[in-house]
Protein backbone atom coordinates (compact mmCIF):
# COMPACT_ATOMS: atom_id res chain seq x y z
CA UNK A 1 0.00 0.00 0.00
CA UNK A 2 1.57 3.27 -1.09
CA UNK A 3 1.73 6.09 1.44
CA UNK A 4 0.62 9.12 -0.49
CA UNK A 5 1.34 11.94 1.96
CA UNK A 6 3.90 12.96 4.48
CA UNK A 7 2.54 11.79 7.84
CA UNK A 8 5.58 12.42 10.04
CA UNK A 9 4.77 16.07 10.87
CA UNK A 10 1.08 15.53 11.82
CA UNK A 11 2.04 12.35 13.72
CA UNK A 12 4.65 14.19 15.76
CA UNK A 13 2.20 17.06 16.31
CA UNK A 14 -0.41 14.67 17.76
CA UNK A 15 2.17 12.98 20.01
CA UNK A 16 3.48 16.37 21.19
CA UNK A 17 -0.03 17.67 21.97
CA UNK A 18 -0.84 14.40 23.79
CA UNK A 19 2.29 14.59 25.94
CA UNK A 20 1.80 18.30 26.64
CA UNK A 21 -1.83 17.74 27.67
CA UNK A 22 -0.83 14.77 29.88
CA UNK A 23 1.85 16.92 31.53
CA UNK A 24 -0.62 19.73 32.08
CA UNK A 25 -3.12 17.33 33.67
CA UNK A 26 -0.41 15.89 35.91
CA UNK A 27 0.44 19.41 37.04
CA UNK A 28 -3.17 19.90 38.14
CA UNK A 29 -3.18 16.79 40.40
CA UNK A 30 -3.72 18.09 43.94
CA UNK A 31 -1.20 17.43 46.67
CA UNK A 32 -2.63 16.09 49.94
CA UNK A 33 -0.39 15.68 53.00
CA UNK A 34 2.71 16.16 50.85
CA UNK A 35 1.80 13.40 48.37
CA UNK A 36 0.13 13.66 44.97
CA UNK A 37 -3.45 12.38 45.25
CA UNK A 38 -3.87 10.84 41.77
CA UNK A 39 -7.51 9.95 42.37
CA UNK A 40 -8.60 13.28 43.82
CA UNK A 41 -10.74 15.67 41.76
CA UNK A 42 -8.63 17.93 39.52
CA UNK A 43 -11.03 20.82 40.12
CA UNK A 44 -12.44 20.79 43.64
CA UNK A 45 -16.24 21.15 43.52
CA UNK A 46 -16.38 20.81 39.71
CA UNK A 47 -19.63 19.12 38.62
CA UNK A 48 -17.95 16.83 36.10
CA UNK A 49 -15.65 15.55 38.87
CA UNK A 50 -12.60 15.10 36.64
CA UNK A 51 -9.76 13.02 38.03
CA UNK A 52 -6.35 12.39 36.51
CA UNK A 53 -7.06 8.73 35.54
CA UNK A 54 -10.39 9.53 33.84
CA UNK A 55 -8.92 12.58 32.10
CA UNK A 56 -6.03 10.43 30.84
CA UNK A 57 -8.50 7.80 29.65
CA UNK A 58 -10.35 10.31 27.48
CA UNK A 59 -7.15 12.03 26.40
CA UNK A 60 -5.86 8.65 25.19
CA UNK A 61 -9.10 7.96 23.31
CA UNK A 62 -8.86 11.38 21.62
CA UNK A 63 -5.17 10.72 20.94
CA UNK A 64 -6.03 7.41 19.24
CA UNK A 65 -8.75 9.12 17.18
CA UNK A 66 -6.29 11.83 16.16
CA UNK A 67 -3.74 9.20 15.14
CA UNK A 68 -6.44 7.49 13.08
CA UNK A 69 -7.03 10.85 11.38
CA UNK A 70 -3.29 11.11 10.63
CA UNK A 71 -3.36 7.57 9.23
CA UNK A 72 -6.31 8.50 7.04
CA UNK A 73 -4.45 11.65 5.90
CA UNK A 74 -1.40 9.55 5.02
CA UNK A 75 -3.27 6.70 3.34
CA UNK A 76 -6.76 7.91 2.38
CA UNK A 77 -9.63 5.52 1.76
CA UNK A 78 -9.92 3.73 5.09
CA UNK A 79 -8.30 0.54 3.76
CA UNK A 80 -11.54 -1.46 3.36
CA UNK A 81 -11.08 -5.24 3.27
CA UNK A 82 -12.87 -8.49 4.04
CA UNK A 83 -11.30 -10.30 7.00
CA UNK A 84 -12.11 -13.26 9.23
CA UNK A 85 -15.57 -11.90 10.04
CA UNK A 86 -16.32 -12.23 6.29
CA UNK A 87 -17.67 -8.73 5.85
CA UNK A 88 -16.00 -5.53 4.77
CA UNK A 89 -14.42 -3.41 7.49
CA UNK A 90 -12.51 -0.15 7.34
CA UNK A 91 -9.83 1.07 9.74
CA UNK A 92 -12.51 2.96 11.70
CA UNK A 93 -14.59 -0.23 12.04
CA UNK A 94 -11.56 -2.12 13.27
CA UNK A 95 -10.82 0.57 15.86
CA UNK A 96 -14.44 0.48 17.04
CA UNK A 97 -14.35 -3.33 17.36
CA UNK A 98 -11.03 -3.06 19.22
CA UNK A 99 -12.28 -0.46 21.70
CA UNK A 100 -15.61 -2.15 22.31
CA UNK A 101 -13.96 -5.56 22.70
CA UNK A 102 -11.39 -4.06 25.07
CA UNK A 103 -14.15 -2.64 27.25
CA UNK A 104 -15.71 -6.10 27.54
CA UNK A 105 -12.31 -7.71 28.19
CA UNK A 106 -11.79 -5.30 31.10
CA UNK A 107 -15.29 -5.95 32.46
CA UNK A 108 -14.83 -9.72 32.17
CA UNK A 109 -11.48 -9.45 33.96
CA UNK A 110 -13.05 -7.42 36.75
CA UNK A 111 -15.90 -9.89 37.11
CA UNK A 112 -13.87 -13.09 36.85
CA UNK A 113 -10.37 -12.31 38.08
CA UNK A 114 -10.08 -9.15 40.15
CA UNK A 115 -9.34 -5.47 40.35
CA UNK A 116 -5.81 -5.40 38.91
CA UNK A 117 -6.41 -4.50 35.29
CA UNK A 118 -2.86 -4.48 33.87
CA UNK A 119 -3.23 -7.99 32.45
CA UNK A 120 -6.60 -7.05 31.02
CA UNK A 121 -4.93 -4.05 29.34
CA UNK A 122 -2.21 -6.28 27.90
CA UNK A 123 -4.84 -8.73 26.65
CA UNK A 124 -6.76 -5.82 25.07
CA UNK A 125 -3.65 -4.63 23.22
CA UNK A 126 -3.08 -8.15 21.85
CA UNK A 127 -6.75 -8.33 20.92
CA UNK A 128 -6.59 -4.92 19.15
CA UNK A 129 -3.49 -5.98 17.18
CA UNK A 130 -5.28 -9.17 16.14
CA UNK A 131 -8.36 -7.17 15.08
CA UNK A 132 -6.28 -4.75 12.99
CA UNK A 133 -4.38 -7.67 11.46
CA UNK A 134 -7.14 -10.19 10.73
CA UNK A 135 -10.59 -8.53 10.83
CA UNK B 1 -11.07 6.53 -13.15
CA UNK B 2 -9.04 7.69 -10.20
CA UNK B 3 -11.07 8.64 -7.16
CA UNK B 4 -10.61 12.13 -5.75
CA UNK B 5 -10.17 12.39 -2.00
CA UNK B 6 -11.13 15.68 -0.42
CA UNK B 7 -11.04 15.58 3.36
CA UNK B 8 -11.96 19.27 3.63
CA UNK B 9 -15.60 18.20 3.49
CA UNK B 10 -15.15 16.87 7.04
CA UNK B 11 -15.25 20.48 8.28
CA UNK B 12 -18.91 20.56 7.24
CA UNK B 13 -19.78 18.05 9.97
CA UNK B 14 -18.18 20.15 12.69
CA UNK B 15 -21.49 21.78 13.79
CA UNK B 16 -22.99 18.30 14.27
CA UNK B 17 -19.94 17.23 16.24
CA UNK B 18 -20.37 20.22 18.56
CA UNK B 19 -24.06 19.40 19.07
CA UNK B 20 -23.31 15.73 19.76
CA UNK B 21 -20.54 16.75 22.14
CA UNK B 22 -22.95 18.74 24.28
CA UNK B 23 -25.86 16.31 24.09
CA UNK B 24 -23.98 13.01 24.38
CA UNK B 25 -20.22 13.09 24.80
CA UNK B 26 -20.00 15.47 27.78
CA UNK B 27 -22.78 13.68 29.74
CA UNK B 28 -21.08 10.34 28.93
CA UNK B 29 -17.74 11.68 30.18
CA UNK B 30 -19.43 12.80 33.39
CA UNK B 31 -20.89 9.32 33.87
CA UNK B 32 -17.42 7.81 33.40
CA UNK B 33 -16.05 10.27 35.98
CA UNK B 34 -18.78 9.40 38.47
CA UNK B 35 -18.37 5.64 37.94
CA UNK B 36 -14.97 5.59 39.63
CA UNK B 37 -15.86 7.89 42.52
CA UNK B 38 -18.17 8.09 45.48
CA UNK B 39 -20.11 11.14 46.56
CA UNK B 40 -22.19 12.11 49.54
CA UNK B 41 -23.56 15.22 47.87
CA UNK B 42 -22.35 18.82 47.92
CA UNK B 43 -20.16 18.11 44.85
CA UNK B 44 -17.58 16.32 46.97
CA UNK B 45 -16.10 13.23 45.36
CA UNK B 46 -13.86 10.46 46.69
CA UNK B 47 -11.87 8.03 44.55
CA UNK B 48 -13.36 4.52 44.47
CA UNK B 49 -11.48 3.01 41.51
CA UNK B 50 -13.14 -0.07 40.05
CA UNK B 51 -15.09 -0.84 43.22
CA UNK B 52 -18.54 -0.10 41.75
CA UNK B 53 -17.90 -2.22 38.69
CA UNK B 54 -16.76 -5.17 40.82
CA UNK B 55 -19.79 -4.76 43.05
CA UNK B 56 -22.09 -4.57 40.04
CA UNK B 57 -20.65 -7.59 38.24
CA UNK B 58 -20.99 -9.74 41.37
CA UNK B 59 -24.47 -8.46 42.18
CA UNK B 60 -27.34 -10.90 41.69
CA UNK B 61 -29.72 -7.93 41.53
CA UNK B 62 -28.03 -6.69 38.32
CA UNK B 63 -27.93 -10.10 36.62
CA UNK B 64 -31.55 -10.80 37.55
CA UNK B 65 -32.66 -7.47 36.04
CA UNK B 66 -30.60 -8.25 32.93
CA UNK B 67 -32.20 -11.71 32.71
CA UNK B 68 -35.68 -10.20 33.00
CA UNK B 69 -34.83 -7.71 30.26
CA UNK B 70 -33.60 -10.43 27.89
CA UNK B 71 -36.61 -12.67 28.58
CA UNK B 72 -38.97 -9.73 28.06
CA UNK B 73 -37.31 -8.77 24.75
CA UNK B 74 -37.38 -12.39 23.54
CA UNK B 75 -41.07 -12.80 24.40
CA UNK B 76 -42.24 -9.58 22.78
CA UNK B 77 -40.18 -10.26 19.62
CA UNK B 78 -41.60 -13.80 19.43
CA UNK B 79 -45.12 -12.36 19.61
CA UNK B 80 -44.92 -9.01 17.81
CA UNK B 81 -42.97 -10.06 14.71
CA UNK B 82 -45.19 -13.02 13.60
CA UNK B 83 -48.33 -11.15 14.65
CA UNK B 84 -47.22 -8.05 12.75
CA UNK B 85 -46.55 -10.09 9.61
CA UNK B 86 -49.91 -11.84 9.92
CA UNK B 87 -51.83 -8.56 10.26
CA UNK B 88 -49.87 -6.90 7.42
CA UNK B 89 -50.61 -9.85 5.11
CA UNK B 90 -54.31 -9.52 5.80
CA UNK B 91 -54.55 -5.76 5.44
CA UNK B 92 -56.26 -4.50 2.26
CA UNK B 93 -53.91 -3.40 -0.52
CA UNK B 94 -56.38 -1.05 -2.25
CA UNK B 95 -59.69 0.73 -1.66
CA UNK B 96 -61.11 2.65 1.30
CA UNK B 97 -59.90 0.04 3.77
CA UNK B 98 -56.28 1.07 3.28
CA UNK B 99 -56.40 4.51 4.97
CA UNK B 100 -58.74 3.19 7.67
CA UNK B 101 -56.37 0.34 8.56
CA UNK B 102 -53.31 2.58 8.41
CA UNK B 103 -54.86 5.15 10.76
CA UNK B 104 -56.00 2.40 13.16
CA UNK B 105 -52.54 0.91 13.14
CA UNK B 106 -50.86 4.27 13.68
CA UNK B 107 -53.06 5.24 16.65
CA UNK B 108 -51.29 3.25 19.41
CA UNK B 109 -47.94 4.61 18.22
CA UNK B 110 -49.12 8.18 18.74
CA UNK B 111 -49.92 7.70 22.42
CA UNK B 112 -47.15 8.78 24.81
CA UNK B 113 -45.54 6.00 26.87
CA UNK B 114 -46.69 7.28 30.24
CA UNK B 115 -50.28 7.57 28.96
CA UNK B 116 -50.11 3.97 27.68
CA UNK B 117 -48.93 2.93 31.14
CA UNK B 118 -51.75 4.81 32.82
CA UNK B 119 -54.34 3.34 30.42
CA UNK B 120 -53.20 -0.21 31.20
CA UNK B 121 -52.81 0.45 34.89
CA UNK B 122 -56.51 1.34 35.08
CA UNK B 123 -57.60 -1.15 32.39
CA UNK B 124 -56.00 -4.06 34.25
CA UNK B 125 -57.34 -3.27 37.72
CA UNK B 126 -59.68 -5.95 38.96
CA UNK B 127 -62.02 -3.52 40.74
CA UNK B 128 -62.61 -0.74 38.20
CA UNK B 129 -60.65 -1.83 35.10
CA UNK B 130 -62.60 -3.33 32.21
CA UNK B 131 -59.96 -5.96 31.46
CA UNK B 132 -59.15 -7.01 35.02
CA UNK B 133 -62.76 -6.93 36.17
CA UNK B 134 -64.07 -9.16 33.40
CA UNK B 135 -61.15 -11.60 33.60
CA UNK B 136 -62.06 -12.14 37.23
CA UNK B 137 -65.75 -12.43 36.32
CA UNK B 138 -64.78 -15.16 33.83
CA UNK B 139 -63.16 -17.09 36.66
CA UNK B 140 -59.49 -16.15 36.19
CA UNK B 141 -57.71 -15.19 39.38
CA UNK B 142 -56.08 -12.12 37.81
CA UNK B 143 -54.39 -9.44 39.92
CA UNK B 144 -51.32 -7.79 38.43
CA UNK B 145 -50.58 -5.90 41.65
CA UNK B 146 -49.99 -9.10 43.65
CA UNK B 147 -49.17 -11.88 41.22
CA UNK B 148 -45.81 -11.71 39.34
CA UNK B 149 -47.14 -13.82 36.44
CA UNK B 150 -50.15 -11.52 36.04
CA UNK B 151 -47.83 -8.51 36.14
CA UNK B 152 -45.68 -9.99 33.36
CA UNK B 153 -48.79 -10.89 31.37
CA UNK B 154 -50.04 -7.29 31.66
CA UNK B 155 -46.71 -5.69 30.74
CA UNK B 156 -46.28 -7.99 27.72
CA UNK B 157 -49.87 -7.48 26.58
CA UNK B 158 -49.43 -3.72 26.90
CA UNK B 159 -46.24 -3.77 24.83
CA UNK B 160 -47.84 -5.97 22.18
CA UNK B 161 -50.81 -3.60 22.02
CA UNK B 162 -48.56 -0.55 21.81
CA UNK B 163 -45.88 -1.71 19.39
CA UNK B 164 -47.16 -4.50 17.14
CA UNK B 165 -48.54 -1.85 14.82
CA UNK B 166 -45.01 -0.60 14.15
CA UNK B 167 -44.10 -4.06 12.86
CA UNK B 168 -47.36 -4.12 10.89
CA UNK B 169 -46.66 -0.78 9.21
CA UNK B 170 -43.09 -1.74 8.33
CA UNK B 171 -44.18 -5.12 6.91
CA UNK B 172 -47.04 -3.50 5.04
CA UNK B 173 -44.59 -1.04 3.45
CA UNK B 174 -42.50 -4.02 2.34
CA UNK B 175 -45.51 -5.88 0.98
CA UNK B 176 -46.96 -3.02 -1.10
CA UNK B 177 -43.58 -2.49 -2.76
CA UNK B 178 -43.74 -5.95 -4.37
CA UNK B 179 -44.62 -5.52 -8.07
CA UNK B 180 -47.76 -7.35 -9.30
CA UNK B 181 -45.63 -9.22 -11.84
CA UNK B 182 -44.27 -11.42 -9.02
CA UNK B 183 -47.77 -12.52 -8.01
CA UNK B 184 -48.78 -13.05 -11.64
CA UNK B 185 -45.74 -15.28 -12.22
CA UNK B 186 -46.55 -17.24 -9.06
CA UNK B 187 -50.14 -17.69 -10.22
CA UNK B 188 -49.00 -19.00 -13.61
CA UNK B 189 -46.71 -21.48 -11.82
CA UNK B 190 -49.62 -22.57 -9.62
CA UNK B 191 -47.83 -21.57 -6.41
CA UNK B 192 -49.66 -22.19 -3.14
CA UNK B 193 -50.41 -19.40 -0.65
CA UNK B 194 -47.56 -20.64 1.54
CA UNK B 195 -45.14 -20.74 -1.44
CA UNK B 196 -46.04 -17.14 -2.34
CA UNK B 197 -45.35 -16.10 1.23
CA UNK B 198 -42.14 -18.13 1.56
CA UNK B 199 -40.54 -17.30 -1.78
CA UNK B 200 -41.93 -13.85 -2.67
CA UNK B 201 -43.33 -11.95 0.29
CA UNK B 202 -40.92 -13.00 3.04
CA UNK B 203 -37.71 -12.30 1.04
CA UNK B 204 -39.11 -8.94 -0.02
CA UNK B 205 -39.92 -8.12 3.60
CA UNK B 206 -36.52 -9.20 4.91
CA UNK B 207 -35.07 -5.68 4.99
CA UNK B 208 -38.04 -4.12 6.81
CA UNK B 209 -38.20 -7.10 9.16
CA UNK B 210 -34.58 -6.55 10.11
CA UNK B 211 -35.37 -2.92 10.89
CA UNK B 212 -38.46 -3.99 12.86
CA UNK B 213 -36.50 -6.54 14.90
CA UNK B 214 -33.73 -4.01 15.54
CA UNK B 215 -36.12 -1.27 16.64
CA UNK B 216 -38.26 -3.51 18.80
CA UNK B 217 -35.32 -5.24 20.41
CA UNK B 218 -33.51 -2.01 21.28
CA UNK B 219 -36.70 -0.36 22.48
CA UNK B 220 -37.77 -3.33 24.60
CA UNK B 221 -34.27 -3.68 26.04
CA UNK B 222 -34.42 -0.06 27.18
CA UNK B 223 -38.07 -0.13 28.28
CA UNK B 224 -38.80 2.02 31.31
CA UNK B 225 -41.89 4.21 31.40
CA UNK B 226 -44.68 1.73 30.67
CA UNK B 227 -43.81 -1.01 33.22
CA UNK B 228 -42.79 1.65 35.74
CA UNK B 229 -46.22 3.30 35.52
CA UNK B 230 -48.15 0.00 35.56
CA UNK B 231 -46.27 -2.09 38.12
CA UNK B 232 -43.49 0.17 39.48
CA UNK B 233 -41.16 -2.81 39.00
CA UNK B 234 -43.25 -5.09 41.22
CA UNK B 235 -44.72 -7.12 42.73
CA UNK B 236 -41.41 -7.50 44.56
CA UNK B 237 -38.82 -7.09 41.84
CA UNK B 238 -40.60 -9.28 39.30
CA UNK B 239 -40.89 -6.59 36.61
CA UNK B 240 -37.82 -4.57 37.58
CA UNK B 241 -35.94 -4.25 34.31
CA UNK B 242 -32.45 -2.76 34.01
CA UNK B 243 -33.66 0.78 33.37
CA UNK B 244 -36.05 0.70 36.34
CA UNK B 245 -33.30 -0.69 38.56
CA UNK B 246 -30.95 2.03 37.33
CA UNK B 247 -33.40 4.80 38.14
CA UNK B 248 -34.02 3.30 41.61
CA UNK B 249 -30.27 3.28 42.20
CA UNK B 250 -29.52 6.74 40.80
CA UNK B 251 -32.56 8.76 41.87
CA UNK B 252 -34.14 6.64 44.60
CA UNK B 253 -30.99 5.84 46.55
CA UNK B 254 -28.83 8.67 45.06
CA UNK B 255 -25.95 6.18 44.70
CA UNK B 256 -24.36 8.06 41.82
CA UNK B 257 -21.18 5.97 41.64
CA UNK B 258 -22.83 2.51 41.40
CA UNK B 259 -25.52 3.96 39.12
CA UNK B 260 -22.87 5.42 36.80
CA UNK B 261 -21.07 2.06 36.67
CA UNK B 262 -24.35 0.33 35.86
CA UNK B 263 -25.13 2.94 33.19
CA UNK B 264 -21.80 2.30 31.51
CA UNK B 265 -22.24 -1.48 31.45
CA UNK B 266 -25.80 -1.01 30.14
CA UNK B 267 -24.49 1.44 27.51
CA UNK B 268 -21.78 -1.00 26.38
CA UNK B 269 -24.32 -3.80 25.96
CA UNK B 270 -26.61 -1.52 23.92
CA UNK B 271 -23.63 -0.35 21.86
CA UNK B 272 -22.59 -3.95 21.13
CA UNK B 273 -26.10 -4.99 20.13
CA UNK B 274 -26.54 -1.88 17.95
CA UNK B 275 -23.27 -2.63 16.20
CA UNK B 276 -24.27 -6.25 15.56
CA UNK B 277 -27.64 -5.20 14.12
CA UNK B 278 -26.12 -2.36 12.10
CA UNK B 279 -23.50 -4.72 10.66
CA UNK B 280 -26.09 -7.32 9.75
CA UNK B 281 -28.27 -4.71 8.05
CA UNK B 282 -25.51 -2.97 6.10
CA UNK B 283 -24.06 -6.28 4.96
CA UNK B 284 -27.46 -7.41 3.86
CA UNK B 285 -27.66 -4.24 1.74
CA UNK B 286 -24.17 -4.84 0.34
CA UNK B 287 -25.05 -8.43 -0.63
CA UNK B 288 -28.13 -7.20 -2.47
Amino acid sequence: MAVSRNWIVPFLAVVAVYLAAAGLLAAFVPVQDGVRAWGAPLIAGGWMAWTFPTAMFFLTIFGILSLMAVWEYAVPGGNPRVGVLRFETTRGDRLFVSLLGSAFIHLAWLGLVGASLWWALALSVVYAIAVFRYV
Amino acid sequence: MERTWNNKAWFLVLPVLVLVAFSAVIPLMTVVDYSVQDTFGNNQFFWAGTEWFEELLSSSRFWQAMGRNLVFSAIILAIEVPLGILIALNMPKKGWGVPVCLVLMALPLLIPWNVVGTIWQVFGRNDIGLFGYYLNKLGFDYNYVQDPLDAWFTVILMDVWHWTSLVVLLCYAGLVSIPDAFYQAAKIDGASRWAVFRYIQLPKMQRVLLIAVLLRFMDSFMIYTEPFVVTGGGPGNSTTFLSIDLVKLALGQFDLGPAAAMSLVYFLIILLLSWVFYTVMTNYDAER
